[in-house]
């Protein structure tokens, strides 16, 4: 009984161990592919359009929401302390730091990630990749390098348009229902907000996210069975899967460069 | 015969059949999907692969056409053998196949025109009024008009496949596979496909070869007929294959007609 949960734990981590090889592998061929002309630039702007200017609705709306939320939630515990007037640089240094990298990162996950993990899974069920290849064309030059490169492009945007939006809706919350002096809150915002440490440090680690987002999304799309209910698991398993290396990868960045 | 031709040519020699596979093994985890089969597919001519399901037909179309690696075995395309070829050394062999996968295998993001145009702007350096001009030939060739600007999505059933036949010899193959290119069609649309099929095999010398469970299809159109069954194969012309009096023969063709 032992042995058996023993031998079991070891093919389990042996799996994993592989998955992990054949990822990074995958990883090696679109890098290898964007150095291999041509450069798909059509395809890349298509992309674009698809993973980030139909995501900015969502990005938006939920940007101003964080930030109306933080304005609400910081006032009410700063004011206990009489510092009220901090409230531009705990929104902003909290959004910028931390919320808005992360946030964006979740949610072009569930948004634009899983898209592209069923599309790419229904081209694989439909034998369109098998048709790609039969025309001698690399079906990760042409289909999956555009989608993995555009992830990259979009997010640290995505995420600088989210962090705005959030601090305008701390503003709006803080300034304009609860009364604070809109010098104040901007100029704490001004003061306490390092370009170099933080705006760097935060685009950064969107990149980042973009990066493991559009590697796990093409990754589990390519290698998604070829049945409905494999492009199904593939799909759960892209959200799952970017949503908590995105949580860990925050914690590790934070820890070795405390961005 | 198979190890007569230099493994570097592609194309086969004179009298050698375009395809040919010799004691082929695949299977898929512990699932044995081909078992030992030899065939061969002459030169120029109409074949029909026909087997029950699960005998591994399809699977011996994307095996000739180097999307999937035997486990063992020989597979000579074109006068080449494939097998532990890589998929960058396989595009010499490729370019003298087409293939019309069972559901067409269009991209649905593009256009009826720009799906054909693909193989066309992607392998040649072809101008652009050139590949127009070529496209148009091929849609005309396959019976269609007028479908430029449509999507995949958009075809229906028929339409789709001579669609995807058109993108299949837009490169001019010498050996087009065809995977089940009958399935969900009406009777008027098989013989429209059907006819098709043989007038391109005649017109551009093609070595076609179909899988199929139409039987009165491969009678008709089927120079060459290839019986997948799980032990062996049996090739021939229906009427050497009737002769054979085999029972298994007669239980899948059906009594030969008089």
């Amino acid at each position: 009984m032992m042995r058996e949960r023993v031998t079991h734990l070891g093919a389990v981590a042996a799996n994993r161990i592989e998955a992990v090889g054949s990822m990074t592998r995958f990883g090696g061929l679109i890098l290898a592919a964007v150095a291999r002309p041509p450069m798909r630039l059509n395809s890349l702007v298509r992309e674009i359009y698809d993973t980030g200017v139909l995501s900015l609705a969502i990005i938006l709306t939920s940007g101003l929401a964080v930030g109306m939320v933080l304005g609400l939630q910081g006032y009410n515990t700063l004011v206990r302390f009489g510092a009220e007037s901090s409230l531009g640089a705990v929104v902003g240094l909290t959004l910028i730091r931390e919320l808005g990298p992360v946030l964006t990162g979740l949610l072009v996950t569930g948004r634009a990630g899983s898209a592209a993990t069923a599309e790419i899974g229904a081209m694989v069920a439909t034998e369109q990749m098998d048709g790609l290849r039969l025309m001698s064309i690399d079906p990760i030059h042409f289909v999956i390098m555009p989608k993995a490169i555009a992830l990259m492009i979009v997010m640290p945007l995505l995420s600088a348009l989210f962090i705005v939006l959030s601090i305008a809706g701390g503003y709006l919350v803080g300034v304009q229902l609860l009364g604070l002096d809109g010098g104040a809150y901007l100029s704490s915002l001004e003061n306490n907000v390092s370009f170099a440490d933080d705006i760097v440090g935060s685009l950064l680690k969107s990149w980042i996210f973009g990066a493991l987002v559009g590697l796990i999304a093409t990754y589990r799309g390519y290698m998604a069975a070829r049945n409905a209910a494999g492009v199904s698991r593939a799909t759960t398993s892209t959200v799952v899967t970017a949503s908590v290396c995105i949580l860990l990868f925050d914690y590790v960045i934070t820890a070795l460069w405390g961005v | 015969m198979t190890g007569s031709v230099d493994s570097s040519s592609t194309t086969p020699a004179a009298g050698e059949a375009s395809v040919a596979l010799n004691d082929v093994c695949l299977s898929f985890g512990d699932r044995p999907v081909l078992n030992r089969v030899t065939c061969s597919f002459p030169t120029g001519a109409v074949s029909v692969l026909m087997g029950g399901s699960g005998t591994g037909k399809s699977t011996t179309l994307r095996v000739i056409a180097g999307l999937v690696a035997p486990n063992s075995g020989s597979v000579r395309v074109a006068g080449r053998e494939i097998v532990g070829l890589r998929e960058f050394e396989l595009a010499t062999t490729r370019e003298q196949l087409g293939m019309l996968f069972q559901n067409g295998a269009l991209l649905d993001s593009m256009t009826v025109f720009d799906n054909i145009a693909l193989p066309l702007r992607e392998r040649t350096d072809y101008s652009e009024e050139k590949i127009r001009s070529e496209v148009h030939q091929r849609i005309e060739a396959v019976g269609l008009a007028d479908v430029d600007d449509l999507l995949p999505g958009e075809l229906s059933g028929g339409m789709l496949k001579r669609v995807a036949l058109a993108r299949a010899i837009v490169l001019d193959p010498a050996i087009l596979l065809c995977d089940e290119p009958f399935s969900g069609l009406d009777p008027p649309n098989v013989l429209r496909i059907e006819a098709l099929l043989v007038r391109l095999s005649k017109q551009l010398g093609l070595t076609v070869i179909i899988t199929s469970h139409h039987v009165e299809s491969s009678r008709r159109m089927g120079e060459h007929v290839t019986l997948l069954f799980p032990e062996e194969s049996l090739s021939g012309t229906t009427a050497e294959l009737d002769a054979l009096g085999d029972p298994r023969v007669a239980e899948f063709l059906g009594a030969a007609p008089v």
